[in-house]
């Protein structure tokens, strides 16, 4: 396939704030801040980061669920405009696949309800229907028994597999997964992804895999961005980034990943000192100015309250936002 | 690459392989075929069977079932005339020849009274529970759904007739329109719309955060075919449960009304106006006045046991 490797989803400084009531104030929360992505078709990107880093509000971007404040999309070479209600063709082409198994299926409605939902709304024939929810039933290892079934009468990775089921309903191109693994037991983890990198050689899909476990976003993803609080701090091919990462958050991270191997262990010599710096994240609310980490970095310096670090292109899809690499500094550093 | 460790559970051992899974598939389909208890069951038969089980419910499910049959089927068990009576035989006990549950003060029988007064009572009953379980949810949900000016405005609006004491309200509102069975189902109607309306919008509210009402948007159905599919099912639950404890109520609220004159006009054998009219034969015949109270009694409790038995049967873990 000669279409694979150019680029299927492009994100171009794509911002959502959201109103709030805080402490009886009306404030805004920047949940996502002039996000700039690419995908490549039938590659994952992994998009890695904290909790209330953004990551969940952007899949719903992405997918058509939140409206965005600003920037531009660019969805198969088709612009899509984000700041208004996506029509039924755009949506057909992303879907995503929710993180709770339970909550996201209708406990009232049957399994083949559930995954022929999409193509009942997009008016689809009965029997197109059902041979499509027969299909896609297979295709993630559901016996064909389970389609009068109800969601609480299926265990958790079955509920997951109905829901990716669901996702590959209108065969879309692109499946937007917010941390579909993280409410499995670990061998059902195993199983699900196994299946997801199957589908996705089998259907050429691309996937945006959404999760805080950096153990899973590196066994399924192609490329990595690195989220906090709601901007990309550091974007590179898997392999690279966890290799040799190059932003003060993502040597944060990857240093508090528990392995099983002693040699590797970072405990006893943690790269943040936890005595002069924040250990919390600061509130999406009322950001730090300048560079948002600088109040956890190790490394923060004058310029970084100061001034916002930009994005700094090293080469080959990796680049980072932070004020220890600078343009000059990238020509100097032999690649 | 790290190896993910491949565990056996009740996915049957299934590996990484797709052989592997194809072979777990098999036994799983096994494994279900064998076991014939775990067939795929509606909602409703579950919920039907887990009713059963509760033998108070069973029992007042009965009981209202022989008083709707006794209602319907009234001409066929007495014979006697509920609107003519023989004031040579007023106020017979119970028990008396012909008369099991005697007569009442111009001689009319009162079985006969007291079943086709039943036809009056549980319309007073069941129709404005009904049009109010519309009525409530239809606001509920859009309130529940569309939030903001809207939702806020239809839900304050709802407080204000709230607030009124149930009977009072209904008095209020019977008073202005008159005399007459429809008048009082129209005025009971209106004081069960806002309780339904509460119970509705505050489900609607628990049900619309959930995922798949996200996902159900993601397939480009608007906001409308969302809300029939998905939402109103899960909301009907609840309304169901908290609307069959109001048809009791609804019965003593139209008898009240009848009682102070409001309701069914004489000689229309509507529960309440007998309590009124025989009230004042209490000395004279106790047992004989009290059997239209105990009639409104049986039929309220009877309700109000079936209603919680339902409760419980619906919400057995879903």
């Amino acid at each position: 396939m000669d279409d694979k490797g150019k680029e299927l989803l492009e994100l171009l400084g794509v911002s959502k704030t959201f109103h709030v009531r805080a402490g009886g104030r009306r404030a805004r929360l920047s949940a996502v801040d002039a996000v700039s992505l690419s995908v490549r078709q039938g590659r994952t990107l992994g998009i890695v980061g904290e909790s209330g880093c953004g990551k969940s509000t952007l899949a719903r971007v992405i997918v058509g669920l939140h409206l965005t404040d600003d920037g531009e999309m660019i969805f198969d070479g088709k612009q899509v405009l984000t700041h208004r209600r996506r029509s039924t063709d755009e949506f057909k082409q992303m879907q995503m696949v929710f993180q709770d198994p339970s909550s996201a299926l209708n406990p009232r409605a049957t399994i083949s309800e559930s995954i022929g939902f999409p193509l009942q709304v997009q008016g689809a024939s009965k029997a197109a229907i059902d041979e499509r929810v027969a299909t896609v039933m297979s295709d993630v290892g559901l016996p064909a028994s389970y389609a009068s079934r109800y969601p609480h009468q299926l265990s958790g990775g079955q509920r997951q597999r109905v829901n990716i089921a669901r996702a590959l309903a209108l065969q879309p191109k692109l499946v937007v997964l917010d941390e579909a693994v993280s409410a499995l037991d670990k061998s059902i983890q195993a199983q699900v992804l196994n299946l997801l990198t199957d589908l996705q050689e089998e259907y050429g899909l691309t996937y945006v895999f959404i999760s805080h476990d950096l153990n899973v976003v590196r066994y399924i993803s192609d490329d990595v961005a690195v989220m906090y609080l709601g901007q990309v701090v550091e974007r590179g091919s898997a392999q690279e980034l966890y290799d040799n990462p190059k932003h003060p958050y993502t040597q944060l991270l990857l240093s508090s990943v528990p392995t099983l191997d002693p040699t590797e262990s970072t405990r006893d010599e943690p790269i943040d000192d936890s005595s002069t710096k924040d250990s919390e994240i600061p509130s999406p609310i009322d950001p730090p100015s300048g560079c948002r980490f600088r109040t956890r970095c190790p490394f923060a310096m004058d310029i970084c309250a100061e001034l916002a670090p930009a994005q700094i292109h090293l080469g080959e899809g990796r680049s980072v936002a932070c004020h220890l690499y600078s343009e000059s500094e990238v020509q100097a550093v032999p690649a | 690459m790290t190896q993910v460790p491949v565990l056996l559970d009740k996915n049957f051992g299934a590996g990484t392989t797709a052989a592997d899974r194809a072979e777990a598939d098999r036994r799983r389909d096994e494994w279900n075929a064998a076991r014939t208890s775990e067939q795929s069951r509606s909602f409703w038969s579950a919920t039907f069977r887990r009713f059963l089980s509760n033998r108070v419910g069973v029992v007042a499910a009965v009981i209202v079932l022989l008083l709707v049959l006794g209602a319907i089927f009234a001409p066929w068990i007495t014979s006697a005339d509920p609107l003519l009576g023989k004031p040579t035989e007023r106020l017979q006990n119970l028990g008396a020849s012909g008369h099991l549950l005697g007569t009442d003060e111009q001689g009319r029988d009162m079985l006969a009274r007291v079943l086709y007064g039943g036809r009056l009572s549980l319309l007073a009953g069941f129709v404005p529970t009904l049009g109010a379980a519309l009525i409530g949810t239809t606001i509920g949900v859009t309130a529940g759904i569309l939030r903001g000016v809207v939702g806020t405005a239809l839900m304050r609006t709802m407080d204000m007739l709230y607030a009124f004491p149930a009977i009072l309200l209904a008095i209020a509102v019977g008073a202005s329109l008159g005399p007459g069975l429809t008048n009082t189902i129209i005025a009971v109607t209106i004081v069960f719309i806002p309780p339904v309306a509460r119970v509705a919008e505050s489900a609607t509210r628990r049900v619309v955060v959930q995922e798949f009402v996200e996902a159900a948007r993601l397939s480009g159905a608007g906001r409308l075919r969302v809300a029939r599919s998905q939402v109103l099912p899960n909301v009907l639950n609840d309304v169901i449960v908290y609307a069959s404890s109001l048809v009791g109520v609804a019965m003593i609220i139209a008898a009240s009304l009848s009682f102070l004159g409001l309701g069914s006009a004489p000689p229309a054998p509507e529960w309440g106006y007998m309590l009124n009219s025989l009230r004042g034969m209490v000395s004279v015949a106790p047992l004989v006045a009290i059997v239209p109270g105990f009639f409104i009694f049986l039929t309220s409790v009877a309700f109000n046991l079936a209603s919680d038995a339902l409760r419980e049967a619906m919400d057995s873990r879903l």
